[in-house]
């Protein structure tokens, strides 16, 4: 057993999600940044939202920024996979407006960190 | 033979115009209540409401009211009080005045109108006690 | 633990002392018994429940307790013991060597089920309405031992028996006809409270538990009789139809009302208290609470603070405002005026929003921290520890022979520690002794007149009671706190040093038994005692501080008389009170339900209260609003969470921090000497105390100043003295 476990090599194989390699990988995130993009003017449309189409990509290539930094092949599918699902509900209309105002956070209030302010909210 | 060549129409023109007090009343009460109609004035309540019937207008428009002209553009249907309600919405055929089997008694209360959304509307309050008293600090002398 | 001789407890009556302990001192021999064939080695004289409870059987019983004598009289706990003809009652039977006791024998449980149903006949079937449901003995027990079926006809007949209900009080709620005679409050009354007030009239199906003549059942510890009703036929009255025990959250907590900390268990349900349990904690309260700490709970909602406020200069009147404004307005005088600061806390006050305000005022250089009560600081001072703590603790009480009560009435300065003093005297033989005034302390003691000028007597030798003091060999001195608040109190604290000195050396007392207690009332002191502050507020009279904090002061040590117009008063606290009515600044605090903090007692025990609620309103945790306030000054604390604050509650007293443990206190010899350099004499005015009527009991602090039960009390208290049958009695 023992010479056996010498051999193996030491790279693992990984089995791939939909990408063999980055090229293909970043071709498939440009593919859906593009679908994206052609989207918007009927998303501003369809959904009526206080937001012009400007607005709009320019929070489609923030959301798209966010995820700068992966380098990892199967979470870059991952991540285009899920981007895909969240356009199809979209171009469905299977979400809604509030679903859509959720990607600007304008309501979202983060909980205090200090002590002064979490002690005038009244959190703990 | 007017009815053929329409001058009844003409005819009852006339009349509404004669009814709504000529040409300047006309106008006052299309601009007041969008509608001009011609009826017999078959009462009228405390309030200075004015109650028409025209059975030549099909059912459901038969009956109307003229609201008092001191409520001018605020007009609203609470106004109309609970006896003539019935008579307006066709629940009965009796006018309040004539219906033999209406109460009337001293201890019924005044008809109110709906008040919501000015200063005097109905607001509902807990009646529950409060479960933290808080303390009240003294008038200052 | 057997029956003992009550004839002690018993008013004016002599006794010749029998030699109870006598026994103690022959090496007992264990006897072996098999329980349900387990065999236990006990000593003589155990009774076969407490030799069940060894093996980890529990005997059902209803008349009998622990903390009482043993009556025997439910029957509920008959046993089977092998070759006895007849099962016997195994609270009151000794067990005898080599008995085989059956607890689940066919003849037990048939036992069990025949009495069962004898007190089923009588009990109606109350239990949707009735507020023991859920924690009652008998719908337990009935459960778990009583016939499955009923065989009672009778009702179409002669009925139930029903009795009148009484009037026993404004606390505690009587449906007699639950009674099961189990005689556990008679015994209660006479055994621990002292007030031989309940009895029993009319035998067989005509006795009747009750005062006889219609009378109120008064007393400051009237609410055990509650948790001790195995059944619903004493219950709390201002619980009444409020909660079932199971919708309640329980919280363990400590009580504020005294400096005992008894230990309690606040039931909580939707943002209320709804009612206060004692704990078991033998080092300190036992089982019981007092009544000041079990009904005072609707105080909490009364009068409480729950939003900042500011005083209108226009008007000078209170408007309520947000925290920012409170606290900057706040924050503007305080560093305005400088190092002119000063700070008195209260009688409320938790540890850490004593450290806290001690450290603020500390980082603005200012010294002037007091306390609400004086305490002499000459001589140490409070810089040794067992200058102001009852050394001895409260449970050392049972060890004593002789207790010298100096100007206290702990009957109602501290209740429990009352009945351990009275538990001592029926049991241990203890003798006490009195200086001060002839208050009823509901157990006999001798008087030695009410002068200070005793004290001295004693000292010298030259009062009749000195040799009995001498020949005693434990012997404990215990000081009301309120006599060392009167101007000559360093004096006296140093008198009494000394004799507390001149005993231990006599060489016939235990090296580590010490003789001075010091016996407080305030739940706060010996915090902030040990956190260094200054007692007394002396200082803050004599220069008055430009901006003056008080942390739940509300006891009028300062007012507005004392202070010139231009003293900017911020007021921090729970209750709208004294303290509250002339600040320009309130900063609403929590009660004690409603923190988790550090108090510490009159032995020098820290416990911690657990938050049952939260504060109301806008309320905040007492040192979260001077950390917040610091930090607006710009002197920001270190602390920012509850474990942060009570690393620092370390650093400054190690002992603040060992919850449940009552640090020993030492250097008494080095006190007494450095009280030897006190001047002063002590005058010949007589002690006085303030409390000595069950109506001055009620009513003491702000919470129970604001509870209507308490005040409820106060009028049945005063109309039962004012009555001329029986009034006089209690006093």
């Amino acid at each position: 057993m023992a010479s056996r476990r010498i051999a193996t090599p030491l790279s693992r194989q990984v089995k791939p999600l939909l990408s063999l390699d980055r090229s293909e990988a970043r071709k498939r995130v440009l593919d859906l940044y593009k679908a994206w993009w052609r989207q918007v003017p009927y998303i501003v449309m369809e959904f009526d939202i206080p937001k012009s189409i400007e607005q709009c990509r320019q929070k489609l290539r923030e959301e798209f920024k966010k995820n700068q930094h992966i380098t990892d092949i199967r979470v870059i599918d991952m991540l285009v996979i899920k981007g895909q699902m969240e356009l199809k509900e979209t171009v469905h209309i299977w979400k809604q407006k509030g679903h859509i105002m959720n990607y600007w956070k304008e309501t979202h209030e983060p909980k205090p960190t200090d002590f002064l302010s979490s002690f005038f909210s009244g959190k703990n | 033979m007017d009815k053929f060549i329409g001058l009844d129409k003409l005819a009852r023109f006339f009349a509404i115009i004669k009814q709504n007090g000529g040409i300047t009343g006309s106008l006052f009460k299309l601009f007041r209540q969008d509608d001009l109609k011609v009826g017999t004035l078959v009462g009228e309540d405390k309030y200075g409401n004015k109650y028409y019937e025209n059975k030549m207008y099909f059912y459901g428009r038969s009956r109307w009211v003229e609201y008092a002209d001191h409520y001018f553009l605020d007009y609203d249907g609470s106004q109309v009080p609970a006896e003539w309600f019935g008579w307006l919405h066709y629940k009965t055929d009796y006018l309040p005045h004539q219906d033999p089997g209406r109460p009337k008694y001293n201890w019924m209360s005044d008809h109110k109108e709906n008040m919501s959304g000015t200063s005097r509307q109905y607001v509902p309050y807990s009646t529950t006690p409060p479960k933290i008293h808080s303390w009240v600090p003294p008038k200052a002398k | 633990m057997f029956r003992v001789p009550l004839t002690r407890g018993l008013p004016s009556v002599k006794v010749v002392h029998s030699s109870l302990r006598a026994t103690a001192t022959q090496a007992p021999q264990k006897i072996d018994v098999y329980i349900d064939d387990k065999k236990v080695m006990v000593e003589p004289g155990t009774t076969v429940l407490q030799a069940a409870a060894l093996a980890g059987v529990e005997i059902p019983r209803f008349c009998y307790h622990e903390r009482l004598s043993v009556a025997g009289n439910c029957r509920m706990c008959l046993v089977e013991v092998e070759k006895s003809p007849k099962p016997v009652a195994a609270c009151a039977m000794p067990v005898m060597k080599g008995w085989r006791i059956k607890t689940n024998s066919d003849m037990t449980r048939k036992a069990r089920e025949g009495v069962m149903e004898f007190l089923l006949v009588n009990h109606p079937l109350d239990c949707p309405i009735c507020d023991q449901g859920g924690e009652c003995d008998l719908q337990d027990q009935s459960m778990a031992f009583g016939s499955d079926r009923s065989r009672f006809t009778d009702i179409d007949f002669t009925g139930k028996r029903a009795v009148e209900d009484k009037d026993i009080g404004p606390l505690i709620k009587t449906i007699m006809t639950r009674c099961i005679h189990c005689t556990r409050c008679i015994r209660f009354a006479s055994e621990v409270a002292g007030i031989d007030d309940l009895g029993t009239t009319g035998r067989g199906s005509d006795m009747q538990v009750g005062t006889y003549v219609e009378k109120m059942f008064l007393s400051e510890l009237s609410g055990n009789i509650i948790d001790l009703c195995p059944v619903g036929a004493l219950t709390s009255k201002p619980y009444a139809f409020t909660a079932r025990p199971w919708e309640t959250r329980k919280t363990e907590s400590i009580d504020v009302h005294d400096a005992i900390g008894s230990n309690i268990v606040l039931s909580t349900r939707s943002g209320e208290v709804l009612r206060v349990l004692p704990r078991v904690n033998d080092e300190v309260n036992e089982e019981w609470l007092s009544d000041k700490a079990r009904f005072s709970y609707d105080g909490l909602k009364r009068q409480r603070l729950i939003t900042p406020m500011i005083k209108e200069p226009k008007t000078g009147e209170l408007i309520p405002v947000e925290w920012e404004d409170a606290l900057v307005i706040a924050g503007m005088k305080i560093k305005e005026a400088g190092r002119s600061v000063a700070g008195i806390a209260g009688g409320l006050v938790d540890a850490e929003a004593l450290i806290a305000l001690k450290d603020l005022l500390n980082s603005l250089g200012s010294e002037a921290v007091c306390t609400e009560h004086t305490y002499p600081m000459e001589g140490c001072g409070t810089d040794l520890r067992s200058n102001y703590l009852l050394n001895n603790r409260i449970a050392g009480v049972e060890e004593a022979d002789l207790a010298l009560l100096v100007g206290t009435n702990p009957r109602f300065e501290a209740p429990l520690f009352n009945s351990r003093i009275r538990k001592a005297f029926i049991h241990n033989e203890l003798n006490v002794a009195v200086i001060g005034p002839p208050v009823n302390l509901t157990y006999d003691y001798e008087h030695l007149g009410d002068s200070p000028n005793v004290l001295h007597e004693l000292l010298y030798g030259s009062h009749p009671f000195t040799s009995t003091l001498m020949a005693a060999k434990h012997p404990m001195i215990v000081v009301g706190a309120s006599q060392l608040e009167r101007t000559d109190g360093a004096s006296l604290l140093a008198q009494l040093q000394q004799l507390a000195t001149t005993l231990m050396l006599r060489g016939n007392i235990d090296h580590n038994w010490k003789v001075l207690n010091i016996l407080h009332s305030i739940a706060s002191q010996v915090a902030a005692l040990d956190l260094g502050y200054k007692a007394g507020v002396s200082e803050i009279r004599n220069a008055p501080p430009k901006v003056l904090f008080m942390l739940g002061a509300d006891e009028g040590a300062i007012t507005k008389e004392d202070l010139p117009d231009h003293t900017f008063i911020i007021y921090q606290g729970h209750h709208g009170d004294a303290g509250a009515a002339m600040a320009d600044v309130i900063l609403p605090g929590a009660a004690y339900t409603e923190k988790q903090a550090t108090y510490v007692n009159t032995e020098g025990r820290s416990q911690q209260t657990l938050a049952a609620l939260t504060p109301p309103g806008m309320a905040r945790e007492d040192w979260k609003i001077i950390r917040a306030l610091s930090e607006i000054i710009g002197n920001k604390l270190r602390y920012d969470n509850l474990n942060q604050i009570r690393v620092r509650l370390e650093e400054v007293s190690p002992n603040l921090t060992r919850y449940g443990y009552a640090e020993e206190a030492n250097f008494t010899a080095q006190a007494s000497e450095l009280a030897k350099n006190v001047k002063g004499n002590t005058s010949s005015d007589p002690f006085d105390v303030k409390l000595k009527r069950l109506e001055d009991f009620f009513m003491t602090d702000s919470i129970s100043r604001a509870s209507s039960i308490m005040a409820k009390c106060v009028q049945a208290a005063k109309k039962h003295r004012e009555n001329k049958y029986f009034g006089s009695q209690n006093e």
